[in-house]
């Protein structure tokens, strides 16, 4: 909202105070001054109205005159003066600054020869004087103002416009004088409100029926008061000078007297007034309605809008005439040839208002004021200033009395506050004569004072009806330290007492995964959540992508919640490719949302990718990363949740999940039951359909938020054997279909059998995979070593030997695999 | 026979130094000392020495035979070394750079969350999560956001379909509906409600807006809100949390100041700015970094705290925001890029 402070003078006197000082003031009651806006002429010495007596050529320069000027004998009479502007003509008068004079921009005016004639000061135009942006010439001043008179008795006083955001807790700061309250208050100043003079007693002219028999309220609850004031004989023209100059100076262009006078008052109340022509309304008659559905009405911004049953409207007999709150029609409006005026001064509702304007997205200085709440027990004094300003400027007199619908809204508030309670939640002292005279100076009242047992006085303040939104004692906290100065609220030490929890395992499980892969060289990403449905498509099913969708997206490529952190890791290469910028290795952490148990599940994850072809050139190539660099990391990132993947059962990916390469790519645990993974090689035609050139290996890896848990249960010690150990490698020959891990599993199970108790099977391990000449058609060979050990002697090859046959033998029989010798 | 092992031991200085390749010394040594080397059979001639001549001779014979085996020795040790030099190549060059990948890099939000994190941790706060998606009640109808507040706005607000369900995401009231956060302090109220005062803990985190993207606004951004409950908990405490963060954040030479401001679930409420002149793109002298406030007691009361008991304070702001102002970052979306050249400068 922008504030005039010519304006803000009427009601205070801030006379020697600097608008800086001001600006700060607003800033620290706490309004964010946006922009502090000056216009009309800034202060100028030394320039004063000069009359040009003569103009010549220039001897040597085609586009500049030599002329002389009059600028008063007190300036020294007669001066020559070069002047490169079109319209230095003798005759005019236009400011000169005189020698010694400063203009805008630090500009120096000084004795000078300009192209070798003398020249004794500066003819000005609008724009060297900052009164203007641009100019065409020098200002021509109107009406041959006296020469010599300095500038600014000629100019018009410029003004200072703050343009400031209000917060919604304060409705009644919307105007000037709630503003020019607050200044009023910090400045420790008087405010004086604007003298109102009509009275509804002194209303001496008859009712005029013929122009408003009735006002009807159908809708009391969105409309709990209504006043309709006729004014007969006024005249439409335009505003007196220091009224249209307060509106332009605020942003808002002069229409015609009565228009102005009801933005005026609005703007100097905060209470939104309007205006009717009173022969246009048909019927004589007012009506407070709710529209009809399909209802039509013509707005003053000159479109028709269609109404919906339950929108408040103004009517007469026939049709809706204001959008209640929002906007009039063209229909009813003041033009030049209005003689009669109904004048309206109503409360509506805030949620009515706020509803149609939103539905209609329809909105107003009006519509903005209603919503945040007008102070319904300031209506009739705005009303009466309304009144009083159109019979000054556009004359006419009151006809009959006011009509008046609807009960007066009572108001009283009360709140009782002592001044050590402030001090308390302040934790500062403010001497309790200054806090009562802070709150005094925002109009609140002590009806009572009471003296406590033990906490001094209480106060019982009463509250303004425009202050709402003060309604208990920690309220009047903020207005004691709004006005005491927040910035001098002393600092002191964090005093910390011992109250240290542990941080959140998901914290320690993002912090754990992102020092290990930063330890494994990647580059931590940060990408959107909300993603595209095609993009989701090729980790989930379709059906599964359509329950991540939003009610309302803002824009088409950010419509459903992330279901993996892959996706916007291939984006972020893409862009590095794009941009020719060697990036292999990303990663990311963050929320993905899954399909669980037929519902959806906000869950922790954290994903990476690593590029084959990322630009990155070296000159001594390193081993490339293949799907079980993909699964090692995988399985880093599993164990900070405290799953060891690699004893869980894996699996190739399912078709569902497309963007995997079908066949090197697998999937470990089921989000059924709290977890899933991935890892892998992307698809490759996915990443062609990306644009994304080589191949790509990544890995994901999903955890319900609430299963991930702090760090599991200190491990115990296992005993280890301190005897020397015995090594046997086996190769087996399987069937290509068997997995690594399954004939692990069998070679386990029968040589812990085979050896029994009398020593132990360490471990088995594979070691080497092979398929192809020498074998036969459709099997592969898989090898693995044995390494057994006794906690209490070293191991005879004898004994060994006789294990390791049996372990041959048994596990032929068990699994049909054959030896390879 | 001591001309014949001096001329022996004359031919072997001779050979052994000139011989590079270990064929060609196992010959050459094959040839001393061999079973049909030159030495054996001069040592086998030992027999037919006269008694009284062994001593001597066989002193003579032994002598040459370390002789013998101190060139072996020579020539051997030259060889290997020779060949342990063909194993390992030309010396580096120490100044190639390293082929092996170097550290990555954290984000930079993460350095700036991580860094916070870690200053509020040493005055006792704790890291605490909470859900991205919420419902309406613990984002705006616990933090007095009434109904018809202009921020529950679908305008403003990302909001699921009245269809979704999430098993892990609980709902206060059986009808409100899901939402993306617009801020962390919905993880105020889910603390609040899980346990007792006093409380003291930071909720860093993904937020939303329904706002287009430029230089300034993102879809979702991050914040960190700080919350403080207990017995007598004052303004200026919160003034001293604030001035102790950003001194510990930015150095011993930046200031904030409070300015009065609104919003609903803080009485009183301000805005915090910062002066901080010294950190780059830095032209202003106060910029506005956050907003804070006393908790309000309407929200002490909806979760079941005492208003007359418990106080306590709230402090929370944009990460984007700071770690512009850190970095001297000028467009939010870079965040989001990911570019390498951008990743890798924050390490």
């Amino acid at each position: 909202m922008k504030v005039s402070l010519s304006w803000l003078q009427s009601y205070v006197d801030l006379t020697g105070v600097s608008a800086d000082d001001i600006s700060r003031a607003i800033t620290f009651l706490g309004f964010e001054v946006e922009q502090v806006i000056r216009t009309g002429a800034p202060a100028l010495n030394h320039v004063v109205v000069g009359h040009i007596l003569t103009r010549d050529k220039h001897p040597n320069a085609d586009k500049l005159s030599v002329c002389t000027v009059d600028v008063g004998s007190a300036h020294g009479g007669v001066r020559t003066i070069v002047c490169g502007a079109p319209n230095c003509d003798a005759g005019n008068r236009v400011p000169v600054a005189l020698p010694g004079a400063v203009l805008p921009g630090d500009f120096v005016i000084k004795e000078a020869k300009v192209r070798g004639q003398p020249s004794s000061g500066m003819m000005c135009s609008a724009k060297e004087l900052t009164i203007a942006e641009d100019s065409q010439g020098l200002l021509l001043l109107p009406g041959a103002p006296e020469v010599g008179t300095p500038i600014n008795d000629v100019l018009p006083a410029g003004d200072t416009v703050f343009d400031i955001e209000i917060t919604p807790n304060r409705p009644d700061a919307l105007s000037h004088l709630g503003v020019a309250r607050e200044l009023a208050a910090w400045f420790k100043k008087d405010l004086a409100y604007p003298a109102v003079s009509f009275t509804p007693a002194a209303i001496t002219s008859n009712p005029r029926a013929d122009l408003l028999k009735s006002v009807r309220v159908e809708a009391a609850t969105d409309c709990p008061l209504y006043t309709a004031t006729v004014v007969t004989g006024v005249k439409v023209g335009p505003s007196p000078d220091w009224l249209a100059n307060r509106l332009t100076a605020v942003g808002l262009r002069p229409i015609n007297n009565v228009v102005d006078i009801g933005n005026y008052v609005m703007l100097e109340y905060g209470q939104p007034v309007h205006a009717f022509d009173a022969r246009k309304l048909a019927g004589a008659e007012i009506v407070v309605r709710h529209a009809n559905e399909g209802e039509k009405i013509a707005t003053l911004d000159k479109k028709e809008r269609t109404l919906s049953a339950g929108m408040l409207v103004i009517a007469d007999a026939l049709k809706p005439v204001v959008i209640a709150g929002i906007m009039g029609a063209e229909n009813s409006g003041v033009s030049a040839d209005t003689t009669d005026l109904v004048l309206e001064v109503a409360y509506f509702k805030r949620q009515s208002v706020r509803a149609t304007s939103k539905r209609l997205g329809l909105a107003s200085d009006s519509s903005y004021r209603y919503e945040r709440g007008v102070d319904v027990h300031s209506l009739d004094e705005a009303a009466h200033r309304f009144i009083d300003l159109i019979l000054a400027h556009a004359g006419g007199q009151v006809a009959g009395p006011i009509h008046r619908v609807g009960a007066d809204i009572p108001w009283r508030r009360e709140i009782t506050v002592t001044p050590a309670y402030i001090n308390e939640r302040l934790g500062f002292e403010i001497p309790a004569s200054e806090q009562r005279a802070a709150l005094e100076s925002l109009e609140l009242a002590v009806v009572r004072e009471e003296e406590t047992e033990n906490r001094g006085p209480a106060w019982t303040f009463s509250v303004p009806s425009w202050r709402d939104d003060l309604d208990r004692p920690i309220d009047l906290v903020e207005e004691v330290v709004r006005l005491y100065g927040a910035e001098k609220i002393p600092s002191s030490v964090v005093s910390a007492p011992g109250l240290v929890g542990n941080d959140d395992p998901i914290v320690l499980f993002n912090r754990a995964v992102s020092s290990a892969l930063v330890g494994q060289g990647f580059n931590e990403c940060v990408n959107y959540t909300l993603r595209p449905a095609k993009e989701l498509a090729a980790w989930a099913t379709p059906a599964a992508v359509a329950e991540l969708a939003l009610a309302n997206p803002f824009v088409e490529d950010q419509s459903h919640l992330r279901n993996n952190l892959v996706s916007g890791l291939l984006e972020s290469l893409k862009l590095n490719q794009a941009r020719g910028v060697a990036a292999s290795h990303l990663f990311e952490t963050g929320r993905v949302f899954l399909e669980r148990n037929g519902q959806l599940s906000e869950c922790v994850a954290a994903a990476f990718v690593i590029a084959e072809e990322a630009g990155e050139r070296s000159w001594r190539p390193r081993e490339a990363a293949d799907f079980y660099t993909a699964k090692r990391h995988t399985a880093t990132i599993a164990s900070f949740a405290g799953i060891e993947l690699e004893r869980q059962p894996t699996a190739l990916v399912a078709a569902t999940a497309p963007g995997w390469q079908e066949g090197h790519a697998a999937t470990a645990g089921d989000i059924k039951h709290g977890w899933t993974s991935a890892f892998g090689l992307v698809s490759l035609a996915h990443l062609k359909a990306l644009g994304i050139t080589g191949k790509i290996y990544a890995g994901f890896f999903a955890i319900v938020s609430e299963k991930v848990t702090a760090d599991a249960d200190r491990r115990g010690y296992k005993p280890f054997g301190l005897q020397p150990a015995a090594l046997r490698d086996l190769a087996l020959i399987v069937p290509e279909t068997a997995t690594a891990s399954e004939v692990q599993k069998a070679l386990a199970k029968v040589a812990r059998a085979a050896v029994g108790n009398a020593f132990g099977l360490e471990s088995v391990n594979v070691f080497d995979v092979y398929q192809g000449k020498g074998l036969p058609e459709g099997t592969k060979s898989l090898a693995y070593s044995l390494v057994f050990r006794a906690a209490d002697r070293t191991l005879t090859d004898d004994e060994v030997n006789a294990a390791f046959i049996k372990i041959q033998d048994d596990l032929v029989k068990a699994t049909g695999y054959q030896i390879r010798k | 026979m001591q001309d014949q092992l001096s001329a022996l031991l004359a031919k072997a200085a001779a050979e052994f130094p000139t011989v590079s390749m270990r064929p060609d010394f196992e010959a050459a040594k094959a040839r001393f000392v061999g079973p049909n080397g030159e030495l054996t059979a001069l040592m086998k001639q030992m027999g037919s020495v006269p008694k009284e001549q062994k001593p001597v001779v066989g002193k003579l014979v032994n002598e040459a035979k370390s002789a013998l085996q101190a060139h072996l020795d020579a020539a051997l040790a030259r060889i290997e070394a020779a060949e342990l030099a063909a194993k390992l190549g030309p010396a580096v060059d120490p100044t190639l750079p390293s082929p092996d990948r170097p550290l990555g890099t954290l984000h930079p939000l993460s350095l700036v969350r991580e860094e916070m994190t870690r200053i509020l941790r040493k005055v006792g706060f704790t890291v605490v999560e909470g859900p991205e998606v919420e419902t309406e009640y613990y984002c705006f109808d616990a933090l007095n956001t009434p109904a018809d507040h202009p921020a529950r706005d679908a305008q403003d607000t990302f909001y699921l379909p009245e269809s979704a369900r999430f098993g892990n995401v609980s709902k206060k009231n059986h009808a409100e509906k899901y939402l993306l956060r617009t801020h962390t302090s919905s993880v105020q109220i889910r603390t609040m409600l899980k346990g007792e005062p006093p409380i003291r803990i930071v909720s860093p985190g993904r937020v939303y807006r329904r706002d287009t993207t430029d230089a300034t606004h993102s879809a979702n951004f991050h914040q960190l809100e700080c919350l403080y409950v207990d017995k007598n908990v004052t303004v200026r405490d919160l003034k001293a949390l604030l001035d102790y963060i950003f001194a510990s954040l930015l150095g011993k030479e930046t200031k904030t100041r409070f300015r009065p401001h609104y919003f609903g679930y803080t009485e009183p409420s301000f805005e915090v700015d910062l002066s901080a002149t010294h950190l780059p793109k830095v032209n202003k002298p106060w910029i506005e970094i956050g907003g804070c406030g006393m908790v309000d007691p309407i929200v002490f009361k909806d979760v079941g705290y005492d208003p007359e008991v418990w106080s306590g304070y709230a402090f929370g702001m944009g990460l984007e925001r700071l770690a512009m102002l850190l970095y001297g970052i000028d467009d939010i979306r870079y965040f989001y890029q990911n570019d390498a050249r951008f990743l890798r400068q924050f390490a």
